[in-house]
């Protein structure tokens, strides 16, 4: 156990002494203050665009924006928010085998299923932490300049973006135990959650796919609830605890 | 008790085979030389007795426990230097041997003192600045530092000198020299000099095998033939002796050595004085190991 808390907090001091914590952080709040800053501007930018839409028969009458519009905002902004996360973590494994760090901190007895569970707390604590701070950034926003009440089903909208984020983590950390390179761990993570998102082009499949957590619109719109969601949910666990479980024997296996 | 054990150890990397069949044992409190040339498999075997890499064949013991691949358990018993250590950049030395002392479940009063203690012992004491800055010469010697954290049993380097000028080799040197007392050291390298300066035992690596292994000493004496060089003032006379004598053998335009014993040599020196040919040196060599090695991996 002691092991493993001096290797988690080295990768803490990894990503703020490397400046990704700094960048990460900028990242998530920029995105969190997006989310609003968009939805204010927009009664705006449609006046500015009126005249130039007006001449190809678009005409703009009393745009109102309000909570609504500001959180569809935001679940449409956190695809590029995780890409961003992903890129920049792709290579929280790889480095180290590049570089053959990993070689003396496991010459000194370190246990191998202790690296990948550390770096998988800190992907997952870095996207929780991340995540919420955006989300009450927008939040924040939102209740200053709207009213939060009219969105339903936001945490539960919330939870399940979350959940995608972190079955995406699972997909980092296995194809980072597999692979020596970080465009590897990207191409192979971007990869999956494309064939997932395939699956929710057919509607029999679509109930099954980690993909559909990304699709809360329904949700927020009341269209569906969360319910409809349980599938997806309980495969993104069993995929996400699957992953997890078999970097451990693919780590164990990997020669340095 | 050997502080290391190795049986039959085989690896091959694809159809090319590396180990075939290694047999070592290291005894306690030996600096043990590891020898072989380039690509001879030193870096492999290293790498299996730290469980880095998956033997195809072959046991290896650590102070008695044996090595299994992927479980780092025997490792606490090893500090392990590569040829070129890597270290957290972002890191001041106190905080990556800290770290080291935690990762190997050192308390921490124990990982700061031996830090200190150890960090003055290779030259680094009042250095606080972070490792991103530091010379190849320091990272050596930072290595040493962690290698030696947990006072292992048994210290594996591997070509800690081959990337240094001739200062920063003997300041590694003299630190190995100096740590004998605490552990046993297994030194692979290809640089005899170094070898014959500080090691007690060695080893020849040449065709995946154990070509020769003893005492320094014992190894020295181990060579079959003496060796006797010739110098010749003029050049046509070199060509005379070769032709006449096909166990000399031409190593400048007018040196010669001959591996042949003394009674061979006599015959050589009776022609010489047969037919007047002027000499400018005559030695007998003392056995090096550098001969040796070259005799070996012939």
């Amino acid at each position: 156990m002691k092991s493993f808390a001096a290797f988690l907090k080295k990768e803490f001091l990894d990503i703020a002494r490397t400046g990704r914590l700094f960048i990460a952080v900028l990242v998530f709040v920029l995105s969190g203050m997006m989310s609003s800053a968009i939805a204010k501007l927009t009664p705006w930018m449609m006046e500015m665009f009126a005249e130039t839409m007006e001449d190809s028969g678009f005409i703009f009458t009393n745009i109102q924006v309000d909570a609504m519009t500001s959180w569809t905002q935001f679940f449409k902004n956190l695809p590029i928010v995780l890409i961003a996360f992903v890129l920049m973590f792709s290579d929280i494994f790889t480095k180290e085998y590049k570089s053959g760090t990993l070689l003396l901190v496991l010459s000194k007895g370190l246990s191998r299923y202790k690296v990948v569970l550390a770096k998988a707390a800190v992907l997952l604590l870095m996207w929780t932490f991340g995540y919420g701070l955006c989300f009450g950034i927008t939040y924040g926003y939102n209740a200053y300049f709207w009213d939060n009440s009219i969105v339903c089903s936001l945490f539960s909208a919330v939870t399940v973006w979350w959940l995608f984020g972190v079955w995406v983590i699972g997909l980092m950390v296995l194809f980072s135990s597999l692979v020596q390179g970080n465009t590897g761990v990207s191409l192979c993570t971007g990869g999956t959650v494309l064939l997932a998102y395939l699956l929710c082009i057919m509607p029999k499949s679509k109930v099954y796919s980690p993909a559909m957590l990304m699709d809360t619109a329904s949700l927020l719109n009341e269209a569906v609830g969360i319910g409809a969601y349980r599938k997806a949910v309980i495969v993104a666990v069993v995929f996400l605890a699957g992953c997890i479980a078999a970097s451990i024997p693919v780590m164990n296996r990997k020669q340095l | 008790m050997d502080a290391l054990r190795i049986k039959n150890l085989k690896k091959s990397f694809g159809s090319r085979k590396v180990l075939c069949g290694l047999d070592l044992s290291v005894p306690e409190h030996s600096i043990f030389g590891f020898i072989g040339k380039n690509g001879a498999g030193k870096t492999t075997t290293m790498k299996a007795v730290l469980g880095l890499l998956k033997p195809d064949n072959g046991e290896i013991y650590v102070m008695g426990e044996r090595v299994r691949f992927g479980q780092t358990g025997t490792n606490r018993h090893i500090g392990y230097l590569p040829d070129v250590p890597e270290f957290y950049p972002y890191m001041t030395p106190v905080e990556y041997l800290t770290f080291c002392g935690a990762v190997s479940g050192m308390s921490r009063s124990d990982s700061e003192m031996r830090s200190r203690e150890l960090l003055e012992l290779v030259g680094l004491g009042g250095e606080c600045h972070r490792i991103k800055g530091f010379s190849r010469g320091m990272k050596q010697r930072l290595g040493i530092a962690q290698a030696l954290l947990n006072r292992p049993g048994l210290l594996v380097c591997d070509e800690p000198t081959s990337a240094l000028d001739p200062a920063g080799r003997k300041e590694i040197l003299d630190i190995l020299l100096a740590v004998r007392e605490q552990t046993t050291v297994l030194f692979s390298t290809h640089i005899l000099s170094d070898v014959e300066r500080i090691c007690t035992e060695a080893a020849f690596l040449n065709d995946g095998k154990i070509a020769l292994q003893g005492a320094v000493a014992e190894i020295r004496n181990k060579r079959s033939k003496d060796e006797f060089v010739v110098e010749t003032e003029k050049k046509e006379d070199a060509e005379m002796l070769v032709k006449a004598f096909n166990d000399l053998r031409r190593i400048e335009q007018n040196r010669l050595v001959l591996q042949g014993g003394e009674m061979r040599f006599f015959s050589v020196m009776q022609y010489i004085a047969e037919n007047k040919i002027s000499v400018q040196k005559m030695e007998r060599m003392e056995p090096t190991l550098e001969s040796l090695f070259l005799e070996v991996i012939k």
